[in-house]
């Protein structure tokens, strides 16, 4: 059985009452496995940063509930919600939103303080952390200092601190440039693989959508179109899995972006297998 | 407790125009209350500097009569026989005060006048920078901020008591904010005061093996209506006198100077907050507790004012340094109790001004960070 990190059942959100009320989000339901990189896309005002705010216990549903590791975080008090944000989740955000006063060790420092590391093992932590992404020569610089993809980076590093199961990431590719951008997702999905978090982003940025396992399409509140990518085993692009060409091997499934690849898998390595 | 400081000192630090904007502006508010306590405590020091320096070690006063300042104190000559006869007394000097009006020219200023015996052992001015420390008939000592003042120098006339004298000698430490001392002989007081077989005051020295409160009290037991008290003791009472005087005046001013430091820090914390909103959103989504942001914003308006008060107090007291050299007579005494005081001001200007923008945090939506262009 696969462990869920995050469940959502059945959540909507409505703002307001009676005659002015909005429902912002409607009868959504959702199950993040560990490792996986879903992709929220929609238009504005679609709903999916009210979505994201409840998925990161910083809005209550109106209705429905949302569970995580089996703790059903959306019935928590306010108490203890702060803990569970800064143990459980990552977030990172369109705008950054570093610290200014602060440097860039400083900022992760911190959060890792909040959390109850002492101040020697939060530094050393942060310098360990920024370091493996590549900020080594950038500890002491301040955000203003820092190019925007250094800042995302710092912010990853932030989100990452404290160990979260879930990363939520709001448009983390919105003011950076394509390359910087792309960079960016890359290593969020190999943050999703190599340490087996779950990443939920939000995002307006089709060219990001091949470093998704799955990609949910929000509108009106409410998901229409669910698309799950997957890889192309011969020429490693990603693929939406409902549009894509399968074959069959030893009784798994595999996906192809063209029969041209298709063939070349069952001709060289699929002896046996069946085309769909 | 680390991150809250450093947050807070580097939150400060950021913004070195509206740091200098809140300290300078507290530190002048705080400097407002210090320097009158100080003026107050200096002027206080000044007008007790007689009856400090006067070399007595009890001070017999007609009965009831405390002190110095806007008092008469009348005593039958024979009070000075009847205090030397008191077991303890090593010696009495009687005197002759009245405060009255020092003229030279266009210079007119109000002046403790003292009537001193020939020979007087106590009672004199302790320090004379020219001429002589004890006046004759027709003489006068006059303080030497007085006569540079008037332009008056030695053997130049004054009028006093209503006669005029011939300056003998310029005495020092003997002119305050509001008036001096002149000295003058017990004869010229007395005749210009009708002959009256009259003292005002009678100083008393007394024998090494005795006390001051001591032998004040055996006076009181031994002489029939006179009031004995130490030195010490007179001095607080003609402080008391000053400070009751001058404590509504200190109160405004306390209070005016609150309100400015609170104004002023508020603004300043308040401003700082608003422009960080975002920063202390973003804090909140991330997992800060409410208390650890509140704590920044009271560590902020907490360095604040310790810094104003700081600089308020190195302002005073360069006040303090300088004001004597421009030749005002004026003394500024920093007290500790002064100190304690506008201290324990400035800790509830920082509590105070800490509580709108905290306000502001506790309202604040961590969502908010999501929403973008939004006004936060």
């Amino acid at each position: 059985m696969i462990k869920v990190t995050l469940d959502v059942r059945d959540v909507s959100k409505r703002f307001g009452d009676g005659e002015t009320a909005v429902l912002a989000v409607r009868g959504v339901s959702l199950a993040v496995e560990p490792s996986e990189v879903v992709l929220i896309m929609g238009p504005s005002g679609s709903g999916k940063t009210t979505l994201l705010s409840m998925m990161g216990a910083l809005l209550r549903p109106t209705e429905g509930s949302i569970h995580l590791d089996g703790t059903a975080i959306s019935e928590l008090s306010e108490g203890r919600l702060p803990d569970i944000r800064l143990r459980q989740f990552g977030f990172i955000f369109q705008d950054f939103n570093l610290l200014s006063a602060l440097s860039a060790l400083e900022n992760v420092t911190l959060v890792a303080e909040l959390a109850g590391l002492k101040r020697r093992a939060a530094r050393d932590k942060a310098t360990a952390l920024l370091t493996e992404l590549g900020l080594g020569e950038r500890l002491d610089f301040l955000p203003e200092k820092l190019s925007g993809g250094e800042k995302q980076r710092v912010a990853i590093a932030r989100a990452l601190i404290n160990d979260p199961a879930l990363i939520l990431a709001d448009e983390p590719t919105a003011n950076l440039d394509s390359k910087i951008g792309h960079e960016i997702m890359r290593l969020l999905r190999r943050i999703a693989k190599e340490q087996g978090r779950s990443v939920v982003i939000v995002s307006h940025d089709e060219r990001i959508r091949d470093i998704a396992d799955r990609v949910l399409w929000l509108e009106d509140g409410a998901f229409k179109d669910m698309v799950t990518m997957v890889t192309d085993p011969v020429c490693a692009m990603a693929v939406e899995r409902e549009r894509a060409v399968s074959a069959q091997r030893d009784g798994e499934t595999y996906w192809f972006c063209s029969r041209g690849c298709r063939d070349e898998f069952l001709g060289t390595r699929g002896r046996g297998g069946e085309a769909e | 407790m680390n991150g809250t400081w450093l947050l807070a000192r580097r939150n400060l630090a950021r913004n070195r125009v509206r740091l200098l904007v809140s300290v300078g502006g507290v530190a002048l508010a705080l400097s407002l209350t210090l320097a009158l306590d100080a003026i107050y405590a200096g002027v206080a020091n000044q007008l007790t500097a007689y009856i400090d320096r006067a070399g007595a070690d009890v001070w017999v006063s007609q009965a009831g009569v405390r002190n110095l300042h806007m008092v008469a104190s009348w005593l039958p000559d024979s009070v000075t026989e009847e205090v030397r006869a008191v077991d303890g007394v090593a010696e009495a000097t009687p005197i002759l005060y009245s405060t009255d009006t020092i003229a030279a020219g266009d210079e007119r200023a109000v002046a403790y006048v003292i009537g001193l015996p020939p020979g007087a052992g106590m009672g004199g001015p302790w320090k004379v920078s020219e001429g002589a420390a004890r006046p004759g008939r027709a003489e006068v000592i006059v303080d030497r901020g007085f006569a540079r003042k008037a332009g008056v120098g030695l053997g130049d006339p004054v009028t006093i008591l209503g006669g005029e004298a011939r300056i003998v000698g310029l005495s020092e430490g003997t002119a305050s904010l509001v008036n001096s001392v002149a000295f003058v002989s017990f004869e010229d007081f007395r005749s210009m005061r009708g002959d009256a077989s009259v003292v005002s005051y009678v100083l008393v020295r007394i024998a090494s093996d005795a006390s001051p409160e001591g032998i004040a009290a055996e006076i009181e037991r031994r002489v029939a209506g006179v009031t004995a008290q130490s030195s010490t003791a007179f001095s607080v009472e003609e402080r008391r006198l000053v400070t009751d005087m001058s404590a509504d005046v200190i109160a405004i001013m306390n209070v005016v100077g609150f309100v400015v430091g609170l104004a002023v820090v508020a603004l300043t914390v308040y401003v700082a907050t608003l422009a960080r909103r975002r920063e202390f959103g973003a804090l909140k989504a991330l997992g800060a507790r409410s208390r650890f942001l509140y704590g920044v914003v009271l560590v902020q308006a907490s360095l604040s004012v310790a810094l104003a008060f700081l600089v308020g107090l190195a302002f005073t007291g360069l006040l303090a340094l300088v004001v004597p050299m421009t030749g005002v007579d004026l003394e500024l005494a920093i007290s500790a109790a002064s100190l304690v005081k506008v201290g324990l001001f400035a800790a509830v200007i920082a509590g105070l001004a800490a509580i709108l923008p905290i306000r502001q945090i506790a309202g604040l939506d961590p969502a908010v960070v999501f929403r973008r262009g939004a006004a936060l």
